[in-house]
């Protein structure tokens, strides 16, 4: 394995020298400040990155499948092709669950799923790199660990970087990631066994803070037909107002729509979708497969929990949070899975 | 890399108005470049997207068989912003197209087998392309006999009275059709509704495999007729029909369970069905 240390204001020499190299252009995302709040932002050299935080409130899928992106365009009665912009893009200090996501949702718009890739997704995907950055200090609701993440795993990630303090140890754990250390070997010191040691007790105390819940065998008790009380329970103080799904790395559900000027020129655009709105599933006759409330969360859950495991061989979740902190009802997701597994 | 989200572009050649309701026509398209249309391979039950630009796309089932070059039918009633638009349109308008999309039929099954066809109401527009593609003298000793039962309210809401006809007159295919309730209208046919009308014409479950087509309802009294004369759960054929925006497995809304009704359907098994019943 291939790893390197450098200092936080190495790191931004690094980024800055790497927008425009060897004529390729990088679009390089890093945690920064706007008004207060902590986002991925792209970078430029006057942007400091920003590494005090626990985790960004939208989860980083947005980069490559944005919640609005036009598919292609039309002029009268005809489409014109939209590429995607090209260019690589490099995305720094994302937490290791939401890298993770990144795996998930490759599977759902790769050609394996279903015979048909997404050029869309998979042409921003394809020429990215991801470096993530390990947990500190989790946050409450963070439950990765179950669900075979961790905060300093590897999965998705082509390099892994571990704060500690002053500098940063990266570990490339990929092909692209060894690259990416390769291609700016002179500025990487190699990290010696004080380096390891920081590391080590960051990652333990991170872990002992994270919440545990048991999905031993879940799959197979969703097999079990539970009852419409228990999802209507559940579902009681639910809003259905969808952000769990926005904010949710791993729900990637869209909508095509088009919108036109009055000359008859205009766009088709995919958006983010949610599960969680009846309108998703209306046919055109007014029929709908789930009309009720009760129906659309088991619907989330299912996919996540029993669908997706089946046809993609993972569990749809990776543990970050963001729907138990977010929910305006504080619905959590683990509470399901416990009243799920009769705890 | 194909783009699956791109339309090819495509003619309306030909409407023509299908039931005495006006609210079913159905659109001939020609596709404008040819290797568009050899790209194109369908089999009858399969589906495509069809495009209005500005106004969306809907997944509408293939009424054409593959059988007949050069074309595309679709039989679309008007119910919602695309197909509103589309029974609007005239002759000439350009639009678009994506697909094939879905399974269809199971073709290889149904090889050597007694074909038995049930449908009620709109649903009719796939068999169409399944009874056109088996008929075809290319196709037809493939198969046994073709027995087909198919139902509407009245005798003015039959989907095409052209080809109705012909088959009628055909000994290729054992055709009954029947109308809810008897009609102030001139009619030879039977009258009563598809369940019971199939349960008089009898087909012989030996070596046979059933397609269904229709309204819920229909299709709720009509799989217990079938299991009674003795068809087995996995050779009764439904095709679905949910809401659907990408068609190719990904925008995430017309499951049914663990299955996509765009790439795993629309076409399944009663038993496959039964399975996902809980859902």
């Amino acid at each position: 394995m291939k790893t390197g240390i450098l200092t936080k204001p190495e790191i931004q020499e690094l980024f800055s020298s790497m927008i425009t190299k060897n004529g390729e252009e990088s679009r390089i995302f890093v945690p920064a400040t706007i008004e207060g709040r902590v986002i991925l932002e792209e970078f430029s050299p006057e942007r400091e990155i920003f590494y005090d935080f626990a985790n960004f409130l939208r989860p980083p899928k947005g980069i490559f499948f944005p919640q609005r992106e036009v598919l292609c365009s039309f002029e009268q009665e005809r489409a014109v092709e939209v590429p995607p912009a090209a260019g690589r893009i490099i995305i720094f200090g994302i937490r290791p669950c939401d890298a993770r996501s990144f795996l998930f949702l490759d599977k759902i718009f790769s050609a394996g799923s279903s015979g048909f890739a997404d050029p869309y997704y998979l042409g921003r995907r394809e020429n990215s790199v991801i470096i993530s950055l390990s947990c500190i200090e989790p946050s409450e609701g963070c439950f990765c660990t179950s669900l075979g993440g961790g905060p300093g795993d590897e999965s998705g990630s082509d390099i892994v970087a571990f704060d500690l303090g002053d500098r940063l140890l990266f570990e490339a754990h990929s092909a692209k990631g060894e690259n990416f250390i390769e291609e700016n070997t002179t500025e990487f010191r190699q990290p010696d066994a004080a380096d390891q040691n920081a590391k080590k007790e960051s990652l333990q105390a991170a872990f002992n803070a994270i919440s545990r819940i048991s999905t031993d065998g879940l799959v197979e008790k969703l097999d079990d037909d539970f009852s419409d009380s228990f999802w209507e329970e559940i579902t009681a103080t639910c809003l259905g107002c969808g952000v769990c799904t926005y904010l949710c790395p791993t729900c990637h559900c869209f909508d095509i729509t088009d919108e036109k000027d009055r000359d008859g020129t205009g766009t088709r655009v995919r958006t983010w979708d949610s599960c969680q709105y009846p309108l998703f599933t209306m046919h055109a006759s007014g029929h709908n497969p789930r009309a009720e409330k009760k129906q659309r969360m088991r619907q989330r859950i299912m996919h996540k929990f029993s669908y997706t495991p089946r046809t993609t061989g993972d569990v749809f979740c990776v543990g970050c949070g963001r729907c138990v902190r977010k929910c305006p009802v504080n619905l959590d997701i683990r509470e399901v899975i416990r009243k799920i597994n009769g705890e | 890399m194909q783009n699956p989200y791109m339309p090819s572009p495509v003619t309306i050649e030909q409407i023509d108005i299908e039931n005495d309701l006006k609210d079913i026509k159905t659109f001939r398209l020609k596709f404008e470049r040819e290797e568009d249309s050899r790209r194109f391979n369908y089999k009858p039950g399969q589906f495509a997207e069809l495009s209005l630009f500005g106004f969306g796309e809907s997944p509408i089932g293939i009424a054409s068989s593959p059988t007949e070059e050069g074309y595309l039918l679709f039989s679309i009633k008007k119910t919602g912003t695309v197909t509103s638009e589309l029974h609007n349109s005239e002759q000439g308008r350009k639009m678009g197209i994506r697909g094939p999309f879905g399974n269809s039929f199971p073709w290889d099954r149904m090889k050597g087998k007694n074909i038995v066809i049930v449908s009620g109401g709109f649903a009719f527009t796939t068999l169409r392309s399944a009874i056109i593609y088996m008929m075809d003298a290319r196709n037809r000793g493939d198969y046994k006999n073709i027995t087909a039962v198919y139902g509407a309210r009245s005798p003015g809401e039959f989907l095409y009275k052209k080809e109705l006809k012909k088959w009628q007159q055909s000994e290729d295919i054992d055709l009954t059709l029947t109308i809810d309730r008897q009609a102030e209208e001139e009619w030879d046919g039977s009258v009563g509704l598809v369940p019971s009308v199939l349960k008089d014409v009898s087909p012989s479950a030996e070596n046979s495999i059933a397609l269904v087509c229709g309204p819920p309802v229909m299709i709720h009294f009509t799989v217990p007729v079938l299991l009674e004369l003795g068809f087995r759960k996995e050779d009764i054929i439904l095709s679905l029909e949910n809401r659907m925006k990408c068609g190719i497995g990904k925008c995430g809304r017309c499951n049914i369970g663990h299955k996509y009704v765009c790439v795993d359907g629309p076409v399944f098994t009663f038993s496959e069905l039964e399975k996902l019943q809980t859902e």
